[in-house]
């Protein structure tokens, strides 16, 4: 297993605080979504025309012309680059060209839903993942171990809009106990929430159970061992809190992946989340709204990575004296 | 909308699996979609949501199926797929460049205020502001709307436009609130439409459900049922277990590939309506060996159309004998297809100079690349190996527009929806030589397309259409295919019956409860 310190990837600064980090971490959050921006911007651009999308084939040069000039499409690349990043502190993130809304409103009307369903995913992934992985690392080498890790396995590699449409044949058209799609109360929610926790069950598990195992052979567990507290004990108070610090930086990675994945998730099960949003918006070339999306990944990521590298300070208290 | 979900299927589905599941139904339903509906409800599932619920600001199919149920436009189609009266009762043609409509009295919209001469002018001349930023291009030729009397509209052009009533059928023609807009604003407006329609707005919740309710006051009519939801589901799997699983009731936009999923479902099925949505292969004339008419006769001798729709449209499809399909003003029923014959088309190919055929491509969207590699294959049976190219709806779309005609390639695959139900909707961008996605160029052509655009006599429009496909037909500059039905997917309560042109008008549905 990679040592903790490493896997923040991150030049150590001696001597400092937990808010030296902070603010290091958060400026450089600041540079990192500028770049987002800036790529985004560019690359929405290259990818076509929103005017040719938005007026149906038959419309003259003139007319496109005209739309092109209300929207502002027809100013200087400059003048719109520096139009946008002038509103970004401000979140004025421009108005969509398709939904003719604020990009902000349209933006976070979608935002509960696509958290709820990564909220719900992550619940289930740990819910399964850790007891699993802790049963498989406590069973190291024998049958339990590889049947657990052999049905990860199998989740980790079947694509989730598979086990989507598979969950919705059993579940909602043979069984008619799970609506098929929607969004709503508890019931929507348990079918797309356990597809999109397949493959982050998998990550997790296998994870946990090679850093437990890691763990478990070390120094003080024998320690532990030796002054006789059960295996429980030693699993509970001393393993898994020390096998916890690698799992805790996938677990956040997964937030990320499981943000990003809902995208196919959201699809196959109609919810009306950002995913859905973002694929629709890149295809209507709504640029506004694409950029605003990108960004709103991006700063998910880095708050997320934030936390995690956050997190460490509490879990390890080596890593407190290196950052 | 608690239904008792397990009785309708038979027992042997439900296998093995069944005895856990039973405890669930009741728990979960409880926590499910309890949005507190009342009396008959209709719900339809599309591939996706209304891009705004502002209807000038629109011009997809899927926007407009939800909101040709909340407003009205001055003409309308018939059952009979003809113009009829909408909030226009008549119309007529004062001089060539005017177009005078009269209105139907005491139409109200949803919040009260009168749909008069005033409204309506209001209507249309916010369409052809610019400030609106309207996609919505077919009054290209209108300069604006003036009110002659309290139900007398006139629309002044800057050119002849013999077809001006058939285009405000569509959303050209609707009529909007102008005190509630002066009220609430654009932006307040498209969070709450208000129409003169079958329905009123209820609520919407992006990409997750619309509601309408039936509207008691319509003057067409209330509906049957009380209550009409669109679902947007994009994937057409989940929209058609959603079928299965009794939480919607018809699955809309469907492809005929994509509706042969539902074989052997009891209490689904698949109903296909006759479309007027033409495909054809656009032809560079310009280059290569496409420039000689026999080889582009050989390539309409080759592609065999009925096998075409046969074997990959599911026989949803009718062969068209040009472009024009036959519901459209213009139609000529005594020109017939092309005859389907390989040996015919290897043979005008060996009088053009290739015995062995010639290497070429076919692009086409990504969506279509079933049918355009079925139509490569037929193609090279006549010895013309065409290599398929696809590339996404939107490069397609602005390669179709952009100002190399070549752009796409020197064949591809294309289809046009001519909403107004008039020939020239399916040759006004592509015929004449100087059109945008125009490549050919033929006076005879150029005269016929003129003649049927600035004539305002049917009869005259009627001859020039025939000259047109006559000529279509001789030099063949396009392959021409078919016109593909609309597909629905539907269990067992709805009863409709749609328009030809294919928007989802509700209004004359009826439902078993």
């Amino acid at each position: 297993m990679t040592a903790p310190v490493v896997a923040v990837g991150r030049p150590a600064a001696p001597g400092s605080g937990v808010l030296r980090v902070v603010v290091t971490k958060v400026l450089t959050a600041i540079v990192v979504l500028f770049f987002v921006a800036t790529a985004a911007f560019l690359l929405v651009r290259l990818s076509g025309d929103p005017v040719k999308l938005i007026l149906p084939p038959d419309a003259t040069a003139q007319q496109e012309a005209t739309l092109r000039a209300s929207l502002g499409l027809d100013r200087p690349l400059l003048t719109q680059y520096l139009d946008y990043l002038g509103g970004l502190p401000r979140l004025h993130l421009g108005t969509s060209l398709v939904y003719d809304q604020p990009v902000a409103e349209v933006l976070f009307s979608r935002v509960p839903a696509t958290l709820e369903l990564a909220g719900a995913a992550l619940l289930v992934a740990l819910v399964i993942a850790v007891p699993a992985g802790t049963f498989a690392a406590l069973r190291r080498g024998r049958a339990g171990d590889t049947g657990v890790m052999t049905g990860v396995l199998v989740g980790q590699s079947t694509p989730a809009f598979w086990v989507g449409i598979l969950l919705i044949l059993i579940f909602a058209v043979q069984l008619q106990v799970l609506p098929a799609s929607g969004y709503g109360g508890f019931a929507h929610l348990v079918l797309p929430a356990v597809t999109l926790a397949v493959y982050s069950v998998a990550v997790i598990a296998r994870l946990l159970r090679s850093s437990l195992v890691d763990v478990l052979g070390s120094d003080y567990i024998r320690t532990a061992r030796a002054k006789g507290l059960g295996t429980a004990g030693v699993v509970l108070g001393h393993g898994l809190r020390n096998a916890a610090l690698p799992v805790v930086t996938v677990v956040g990675l997964e937030v990320g992946s499981l943000l990003g994945g809902a995208i196919l998730t959201e699809q196959v099960f109609s919810w009306p989340g950002l995913g859905r949003l973002t694929v629709e918006a890149i295809q209507n070339r709504d640029f506004p709204l694409v950029q605003a999306a990108v960004l709103f990944f991006a700063a998910t990521f880095v708050v997320v990575n934030l936390l995690v590298d956050l997190s460490y300070t509490i879990l390890d208290p080596r890593v407190r004296v290196t950052a | 909308m608690a239904r008792p979900r397990l009785s309708r299927r038979d027992a042997l589905r439900l296998g093995g699996l069944a005895l856990p599941a039973l405890a669930l139904p009741g728990l979960l339903s409880a926590c499910g979609s309890a949005s507190g509906a009342t009396g008959a409800v209709l719900r339809v599932a599309q591939t996706s949501d209304p891009k705004t619920l502002d209807p000038q600001k629109q011009g997809d199919l899927t926007s407009m199926n939800v909101l040709t149920n909340l407003f009205d436009t001055l003409t309308t189609r018939g059952p009979d797929n003809r113009l009829a009266p909408g909030l226009a009762l008549s119309w007529s043609s004062p001089d060539p460049l005017t177009w005078r409509f009269k209105l139907r009295p005491g139409v109200r919209f949803h919040n009260g205020e009168p749909c008069d001469a005033n409204a309506v002018a209001f209507s249309i001349n916010r369409l052809l502001d610019p400030a609106t930023k309207s996609p919505i291009v077919e009054l290209r030729y209108v300069k604006r709307a003036v009110v002659v009397d309290e139900s007398t509209v006139d629309l002044r052009c800057s050119a002849p436009d013999p077809i001006i009533p058939a285009k405000v059928s569509l959303f050209g023609g609707v009529a909007v609130p102008p005190d509630y807009l002066k009220q609430v604003g654009s932006a307040g407006f498209a969070k709450h439409p208000v129409g003169t329609g079958p329905f009123t707005f209820g609520e919407f919740q992006r990409d997750h459900q619309l509601r309408l309710r039936a509207n008691p006051a319509y003057w067409g009519g209330k509906p049957a049922y009380d209550e009409l939801v669109f679902l947007p589901m994009p994937d057409p799997s989940s929209a058609l277990a959603s079928l299965q699983s009794d939480e919607v009731d018809i699955v809309a936009g469907l492809t005929p590939d994509a509706a042969l999923q539902l074989k052997g479902y009891t209490g689904v099925s698949i109903r296909n309506y006759p479309g007027i949505r033409t495909s054809y292969l656009s032809l560079d004339t310009t280059a290569g060996p496409l420039r000689d008419v026999r080889v582009r006769r050989a390539l309409n001798h080759a592609v065999d159309v009925p096998l075409l729709i046969k074997a990959v449209l599911d026989g949803k499809a009718r062969e068209v004998p040009t472009m024009f399909p036959r519901e459209a003003f213009g139609f000529d029923p005594a020109i017939a297809p092309f005859t389907r014959d390989v040996g015919l088309a290897k043979q005008l190919l060996a009088e053009a100079g290739f015995p062995d055929g010639f290497d070429t491509s076919l692009t086409a969207r990504t969506d279509d690349s079933n049918l355009a590699e079925a139509i490569s294959g037929l193609l090279a049976r006549a010895g013309v190996r065409a290599r398929v190219d696809l590339v996404d709806p939107g490069t397609y779309t602005s390669r179709l527009t952009s100002s190399n005609r070549s752009a796409l390639g020197p064949i591809y695959l294309a289809a046009s929806t001519g909403w107004t139900l008039d020939a020239e909707s399916l040759v006004q961008s592509n015929v004449r030589h100087d059109r945008r996605q125009s490549r050919w160029t033929n006076p005879e052509a150029d005269r016929l397309v003129d003649a049927e655009e600035q004539s305002l006599v049917p009869a005259d429009r009627q001859r020039a259409f025939t000259g047109l496909q006559q000529l279509l037909k001789q030099e063949a500059p396009f392959v021409f295919l078919y016109q593909i039905d609309n597909v629905f997917a539907v269990n067992t309560r709805p009863q409709w019956t749609p328009g030809v042109v294919g928007v989802l008008g509700m209004a004359k549905a009826t439902v078993t409860p």
